[in-house]
């Protein structure tokens, strides 16, 4: 009895721990409520390992972002994002036309993109920190350490929402 | 007695922060920017904190100014040194209609009044091909001296956009306001984080 405690503890104990550090979970539904449902969880600490051991398995080259032209452009953009993180919350774009609404949101430390129109809905949500983090360096190269820190101050937000007709897509940190 | 005094200040603390919150977000200044398009029904209103907008004219001067010239159209440039001087003869000019254009197409008017530099351009209209009239446009530019001085109060080649940004930060109200036959352009400064429905 004993034993069969230890063997089934220890996995339990594992998922626990894994599930406790945070899960990226992927629900897609297909063909309305009795159509098909995939969920795939994908444990936070698995990405966080990989950004964290990417510059040891990737040449350096891969993560620089070679285009000059584009690296001119990030201090502008880190700038920006820092200014809109540090600001105040509110409308920041809509766009109204016949048959669409666009609408950016400043949510607390999150941008909120939301698309609404006649057959579709999409909601994105961009954490401001982790856009900060994902910014090439001066030098080009994505800091994929301080990217994997970033992850984790993601848990218990939803990330994608997309809702086509009978089709839904959900994308969220647990 | 200690406990019940600490607790007092906690209750108020939780009841003023709100209010210190409300008035803080309420004293940031917000620039506003509404597009109407009647032909496309369309709306465009994006809405920044000035914070943003400095930011970024910090972090890209380059966007506005290069090589120490003002980029007017695609033929028409202007040396910042020039633009100076030029602007410090009209301001010992004081009110007047500095400049007046009237040509078969457009009359453009440039006149300080007071505080405040306005420039009115009306494009004529004329005849479409249906015999209907099209392309008048009105525009109608509002700029506070004060912020032309802070633009040029940097020396060299270079527009000061911190003092401008500081001189904004002053200013409630509109800016610049475009109207044509078909669209509607509003620039405006206030403190709310939102715009409101009407025009």
């Amino acid at each position: 009895m004993a034993k069969l405690a230890v063997i089934l503890g220890i996995p339990i104990a594992l998922l626990a721990t894994v599930a406790s550090l945070g899960v990226v979970v992927v629900d897609v539904r297909e063909g309305g409520p009795d159509g098909q449902r995939i969920v795939v969880p994908v444990p936070l600490v698995l990405a966080q390992a990989a950004l964290a051991v990417a510059p040891s398995v990737a040449p350096m080259d891969e993560l620089r972002i070679p285009d000059r032209e584009a690296l001119r452009h990030m201090g502008f953009a880190r700038e920006v994002l820092q200014a809109l993180a540090d600001g105040p919350d509110g409308e920041l774009v809509r766009v109204e036309e016949r048959d669409e609404v666009v609408v950016v949101t400043k949510e607390g430390r999150s941008l909120r993109v939301k698309v609404s129109g006649h057959r579709e809905n999409v909601s994105v949500n961009v954490p401001l920190h982790l856009a900060l983090q994902a910014l090439p360096g001066e030098d080009g190269r994505i800091r994929t350490t301080a990217l994997a820190g970033a992850l984790s101050g993601l848990r218990f937000t939803d990330l994608v929402d997309v809702e086509d007709g009978d089709d839904h897509v959900r994308v969220w940190v647990w | 007695m200690k406990k019940s005094f600490v607790a007092g200040v906690g209750l108020a603390a939780l009841v003023a922060l709100p209010a210190a919150m409300a008035a803080a977000q309420a004293g940031t200044p917000w620039l506003h920017v509404r597009v109407e398009e009647a032909k496309k029904a369309s709306k465009v209103r994006v809405n920044l904190p000035l914070t943003v907008v400095e930011a970024a004219l910090k972090s890209m001067p380059e966007m506005i100014e290069e090589h120490g010239r003002l980029h007017l159209g695609k033929h028409h440039q202007l040396k910042m040194a020039d633009l100076r001087r030029v602007w410090k003869e009209l301001a010992a000019v004081g009110d007047a209609e500095l400049v007046t254009v009237e040509s078969e197409d457009e009359n453009v008017k440039v006149m300080r009044k007071g505080d405040i530099l306005q420039v009115f351009v009306d494009k004529k209209a004329r005849a479409g091909k249906d015999g209907k009239e099209e392309g008048a446009e009105q525009v109608r530019v509002e700029v506070p001296v004060s912020l032309v001085d802070a633009l040029l109060s940097s020396e060299g080649d270079e527009v000061n956009i911190q003092a401008a940004v500081a001189e904004l930060q002053k200013r409630r109200g509109d800016i610049v306001r475009v109207q044509d036959d078909d669209s509607h352009v509003r620039v405006w400064i206030d403190e709310q984080n939102t715009q409101p429905s009407g025009k």
